[in-house]
């Protein structure tokens, strides 16, 4: 298994794809609300705050260059306390694919196929997600790399049939919001966009080619897929005003909805959710490529396909349980989520970084 | 006993056993020093076959010893054997009767010298004409193969506006020479071996030395070689026996009947195995993206050659999703549609009662009836039949508000773009998976179809052809060998050879981009 080895490019695609993921469909109307029309603003420092991570991220990565961070675990705290630590990540993992996969349904849905049970929207994509899953790492980067030029596409699509619509007032007046509700909407966009990418670390060392390379490639394809959510963040205040993106659950989809060119390319939201459904899908894969990784790693199973079937399905039930309403989804989201993140995100990953530190000082002696 | 031994006892017999019961077997018997044994045994073998021909020379005075001349009529050229046997009827054959002979045949091309039936049966069945001499333990075999075949022709299934117009024929030393007069290099180095326990079909490898990667060449080997079949007689048997995955509507071996197609390739890196029997040459590895290339491409100018392979490209994507694109927008998603067409579309939708799922199935079986009917008509009714199945069934359908005229035009437009694609095994693919696609579009409109793109997309990344994976390089996106991609750029900038292909000698050689003439008064 160890033998499979993405290239540093498909690294970089898969994090820019992981960045935008769900952060574009949702993140601007939690910002608004936080940020009202700074909501750019804070996107920006989000952004900031996700370099900051990946740094961080980068710099323990040095600790383990070959081994997945589930195998790590158990390598640096002994078999059983390993073991522990690694399910509680790994369910982090599982929370992470099945959440995903409730937004991508939830989605669809509500504005795409409103008679058309969520059940069986979550059940075909879950199809897929297991499909990918099963095919591997090297498959799924080399999906990524066709279908990047597409997202751009689609994404270049958005911005410039938005441009001429966009009205400057409506993002005055600037930085008037006091900074606390900056740090607060930074905060959501690192847990959404940045923190998951702890996910990662059962690719991020272990099944990159070219090791030297891939941490400033980490770094460029953060702050690329960051830059392209503060760009949303900003047609969506400057074109629908504070208060409508503070409203609408899916702002970007509203923002699609303006697209007039003419009066003859109208209505056409449905091609920019196509983008989002990419980028949602290797997400949602790669949520749930990590839990099936790691399960196996702490099962000590050999070959993880077999698990990945029968973890699709728990996803999917999972996935229609873990909110029972939308109101409960987005208090969780607010008030819950951005500590389990920054636990499993930050803290996790410092205890990692200060029991290796300890270590590797008392082998030196 | 047997019955229950067969069930339960060892499956796998030896096969030499089952050849044996049925009297194909592989004799490993000497030849006798007697003539007559020898010609009895052969005519038991062939069980007294009226084409296999033996002419015996009685002895006498000038001629002591008996000669046997044993050929197949049809396998063997008249005008070498009647060369043959003018020559050596009267033969002198006092001393050293065999070397004399031998001397005597080696006019005729390259002789045999063998001791056993199986060579001699392996020589006779390949048309060379058998000597055999009384008292001797050995005989001789004499290069007078030939017999009827095509004539090399232009291929039908791949035609071009220009370039060569020459086409593989049956014959395999025909292909061999023909792929050698477009690489005059001695590194065009070339393997044969014998595929099929009964029909003992001729495989060749054809590769550049040099060029080609060695594990590859090694890998094709190694895959023909493991080859255990009854029988192989056509290359689509060959290449269901070695593709790498067997799952999967797309080809994962490339086929063609046109020697500058191969050339190109071998010089590429690739490898070339030619089957005796078929004038269908098979290439490995191939890539997806190679199916959409058209000899003509590097004929003609640069330029028209990337809009032609935009074209295709297009054409994969209107033949694959245009009617599940319908299906999914007129269900679905009309929103999508500007509204005047939108009206116009709903007032044709008004009377037809069946859904626009039902309606595409209908439409499309309906013509891949039409094109699998086209292919075995004859030539004669071929047009009228077309003509008919195109405007009645079509007219009349919409005439009658079964279908709505944009059904038809679509399936149309879906058809005709199949036939863009160069390649048929790929077309075929194609085909498959457009139903699938409708289907999930009906049931799920474009999410559907987006959840089946990237079903389709991540099946494709999947995929190896001999080691290499079948996407690049657009799957593991290599920047140099995009110029030959979708695009075609001038000949002086394609000087490196493909990188996953071919990994030694990757460079072609450099050429610099052509001068215009200077014009004006010479100085």
């Amino acid at each position: 298994m160890k033998d499979v080895k993405i290239s540093v490019n498909q690294f970089a695609v898969l994090v820019m794809i992981f960045t935008i993921g769900t952060t574009i469909l949702v993140i601007p109307s939690g910002l608004a609300a936080d940020a009202k029309q700074d909501a750019w603003i804070a996107a920006a420092i989000g952004v900031g705050i996700n370099v900051l991570i990946v740094l961080f991220y980068n710099f323990i990565s040095r600790y383990f260059p070959d081994l997945t961070l589930v195998e790590y675990n158990e390598a640096l705290f002994g078999k059983w306390l390993g073991k522990m630590i690694s399910l509680l990540f790994i369910f982090f993992a599982f929370i992470g694919a099945a959440t995903v996969l409730f937004y991508m349904g939830n989605f669809v849905n509500t504005q795409v196929m409103p008679e058309t049970p969520i059940q069986a929207v979550n059940i075909i994509f879950a199809s897929v997600v297991v499909m990918g899953a099963r095919l591997g790492l090297e498959t799924l980067a080399r999906a990524a790399e066709i279908f990047f030029p597409w997202i751009i596409l689609l994404f270049v699509l958005l911005v410039a049939c938005l441009l001429p619509q966009v009205q400057l007032s409506k993002i005055e007046p600037v930085l008037a919001v006091g900074s606390k509700a900056l740090i607060k909407g930074a905060l959501s966009v690192a847990g959404t966009s940045s923190l998951p990418f702890i996910v990662l670390f059962m690719i991020f060392p272990a099944h990159i080619n070219r090791k030297d390379r891939s941490p400033m490639a980490y770094l460029i394809a953060t702050v690329i897929g960051g830059a392209s959510f503060v760009i949303i963040t900003f047609l969506c205040v400057s074109v629908l005003g504070p208060i409508m993106t503070e409203r609408h659950m899916f702002p970007s989809y509203a923002l699609a909805k303006q697209i007039n060119i003419g009066n003859f390319l109208e209505r056409v939201e449905i091609l920019i959710a196509g983008m989002w459904f990419l980028t949602v899908y290797f997400k949602t894969t790669f949520y749930f490529y990590a839990f099936v990784r790691g399960l196996a790693t702490v099962l000590n199973i050999k070959d993880y396909r077999s698990l990945a079937l029968p973890s699709g399905m728990l996803m999917v039930i999972y996935s229609l349980v873990v909110y029972p309403n939308v109101a409960y989804m987005s208090k969780f989201d607010t008030i819950t989520y951005i500590p389990y993140a920054l636990t499993v995100g930050l803290l996790y990953p410092l205890l990692v970084l200060a029991v290796s530190a300890v270590r590797k000082s008392m082998l030196k002696n | 006993m047997g019955f229950i031994q067969q069930l339960f006892g060892n499956k796998h017999r030896p096969l030499d056993i089952d050849l044996q019961q049925h009297g194909l077997s592989l004799p490993a018997d000497l030849l006798e020093p007697s003539l007559v044994l020898n010609l009895e045994h052969i005519k038991k073998s062939f069980g007294y076959s009226q084409d296999v021909v033996i002419q015996s020379m009685i002895p006498d005075e000038t001629c002591p010893s008996i000669m046997g001349f044993i050929y197949i009529e049809g396998l063997v050229s008249p005008t070498a054997l009647q060369s043959l046997l003018t020559e050596n009827i009267n033969l002198d054959l006092d001393e050293q009767p065999l070397t004399a002979l031998r001397t005597s045949i080696s006019t005729l091309g390259q002789v045999t010298e063998f001791s056993d039936f199986a060579t001699l049966y392996q020589s006779l069945l390949s048309g060379l004409t058998v000597v055999l001499l009384d008292g001797c333990a050995q005989g001789l075999a004499a290069n007078t193969s030939g017999g009827e075949h095509r004539a090399v022709e232009e291929p039908t299934t791949q035609s071009v506006v220009r370039g060569p117009r020459e086409g593989f024929t049956e014959v395999i030393s025909t292909n061999i020479a023909l792929i050698r007069r477009k690489i005059k290099d001695p590194s065009l180095w070339m393997e044969t071996m014998k595929i099929g326990r009964v029909s003992k079909t001729d495989v060749a490898i054809m590769y550049v030395h040099g060029i080609a990667n060695d594990g590859l060449v090694e890998e094709a080997r190694r895959r023909l070689g493991s080859i255990d079949i009854d029988a192989i007689f056509e290359s689509g048997n060959v290449e269901e026996l070695i593709q790498d995955e067997t799952y999967t509507p797309f080809p994962t071996l490339y086929n063609t009947e046109r020697p500058d197609v191969i050339a190109a390739g071998l010089m590429e890196g690739r490898v070339a195995i030619l089957v005796d029997g078929t004038p269908f040459v098979l290439m490995a590895p191939a890539l997806f993206t190679q199916f959409y290339q058209s000899a003509e491409d590097y004929y003609q100018r640069a330029d028209f050659a990337s809009l032609l392979r935009l074209l295709r490209y297009a054409c994969f994507f209107i033949s694959l999703l245009a009617p599940s694109l319908y299906i999914a927008i007129t269900t679905f998603h009309q929103e999508l549609l500007p509204s005047s067409l939108l009206i116009s579309l709903a007032a044709q939708r008004e009377g037809i009662p069946f859904p626009a799922f039902i309606e595409a199935v209908v439409m499309e079986v309906t013509f891949e009836i039409l094109r699998e009917a086209g292919v075995r008509l004859p030539k004669t009714v071929g047009q009228a039949v077309s003509i008919v199945g195109a405007l009645v069934i079509g007219q009349a359908a919409v005439e009658a508000g079964l279908v709505s005229p944009a059904m038809v035009i679509i399936v149309a437009i879906t058809a005709i773009s199949n036939f863009v694609i160069p390649s048929f095994n790929m077309a075929i693919s194609v085909r498959i998976l457009r139903f699938l696609l409708m289907l999930i579009a009906a049931s799920f409109g474009l999410y559907g179809v987006t959840v089946g793109l990237i079903a389709t997309v991540l099946h494709l990344c999947s995929l190896r052809s001999f080691g290499v994976p079948y996407m690049s390089p657009m799957g593991p996106f290599i920047l140099e060998d995009q110029k030959d991609t979708i695009f075609r750029m001038p000949l002086w900038a394609l000087f490196a050879r493909p990188r996953l292909i071919s990994q030694k000698n990757s460079v072609r050689e450099r050429n610099t981009a052509p001068n215009t003439p200077q014009t004006g008064r010479p100085k």
